[in-house]
């Protein structure tokens, strides 16, 4: 038991999981930057805008460190935090486009994510589709 | 920033995207030729970074410095991190690494244009 845990433990970061890890690094450094940079020199203009880039920049964090680490309590806190991406991406991005006032600036999240190819909606279900699959696989 | 340099770079940046791809879908791993192209790309990055930063102590500045210098620092570090993540794995999904990271390689670039001369 043990071993066949250790074994599929790093199942998590191999394969698709590989490229998961990159293009969630990535995200997270370009929302978290993006969004620091814009609270500290223009904190007056779209507060909830920024703040909710950083938000999102940290959600990109804690899943690209999840997927990486790839244990068992990981998994979960990966599968959390995808399933936090994609709702976030979902309602800001509604947001955005029926209440375009609230946010006066865009966000990695504003029109699902169009500014950044749409990525920002296709990578939570990506992450979602692959951690259930390897969850799959482990209770066979 | 050196025009023709950026230019080369987002050239050499997705021919290494498409060599990677294609070895993403005949099922090959990342291989030393991968690697080397790789380091290739570096190097041309690096380039420009230290022309940069020789224009920027000569006192041309971009009017956003900060973010000119962090989008530059991604720019350098996104080849090297992600060519050791690429290589670790022994499968089709490391070459898919590389290709990542050379189509956001020229994306990241037209910012950086954008930073040191901006269009008004």
């Amino acid at each position: 038991m043990s071993d066949t845990a250790a074994s599929s433990d790093r199942t998590l970061r191999t394969g698709p999981g590989r490229l998961l890890v990159a293009v969630y690094s990535v995200f997270a450094l370009a929302a978290t930057a993006r969004g620091s940079y814009q609270l500290a020199t223009r904190f007056d203009e779209a507060p909830l805008a920024y703040g909710l880039s950083v938000a999102a920049g940290a959600v990109y964090l804690v899943a690209a460190v999840c997927l990486a680490r790839a244990d068992r309590t990981s998994r979960t806190v990966a599968l959390v935090s995808c399933g936090v991406e994609l709702a976030g991406v979902l309602f800001v991005g509604a947001l955005s486009v029926f209440v375009p006032g609230l946010l006066p600036d865009d966000t990695v999240w504003s029109r699902f994510g169009s500014g950044y190819g749409f990525v920002p909606l296709v990578l939570p279900v990506l992450g979602l589709w692959w951690i259930l699959r390897v969850h799959r696989m482990d209770r066979r | 920033m050196v025009d023709w340099l950026t230019m080369t770079i987002q050239m050499a940046s997705l021919a290494m995207a498409g060599w990677c791809l294609v070895s993403t879908f005949r099922d090959r791993p990342m291989m030393v030729p991968h690697l080397v192209g790789m380091g290739a790309l570096w190097l041309l990055v690096i380039g420009q970074a230290v022309v940069s930063a020789v224009a920027m102590v000569g006192g041309e500045r971009p009017a956003e410095t900060a973010m000119f210098v962090s989008y530059l620092a991604t720019v350098v570090l996104l080849p090297p991190a992600c060519a050791v993540w690429g290589f670790m794995e022994r499968s089709k999904w490391g070459p898919a690494v590389i290709a990542f990271a050379c189509l956001v390689l020229p994306v990241l670039l037209v910012r950086l244009e954008q930073l040191w001369n901006p269009v008004v």
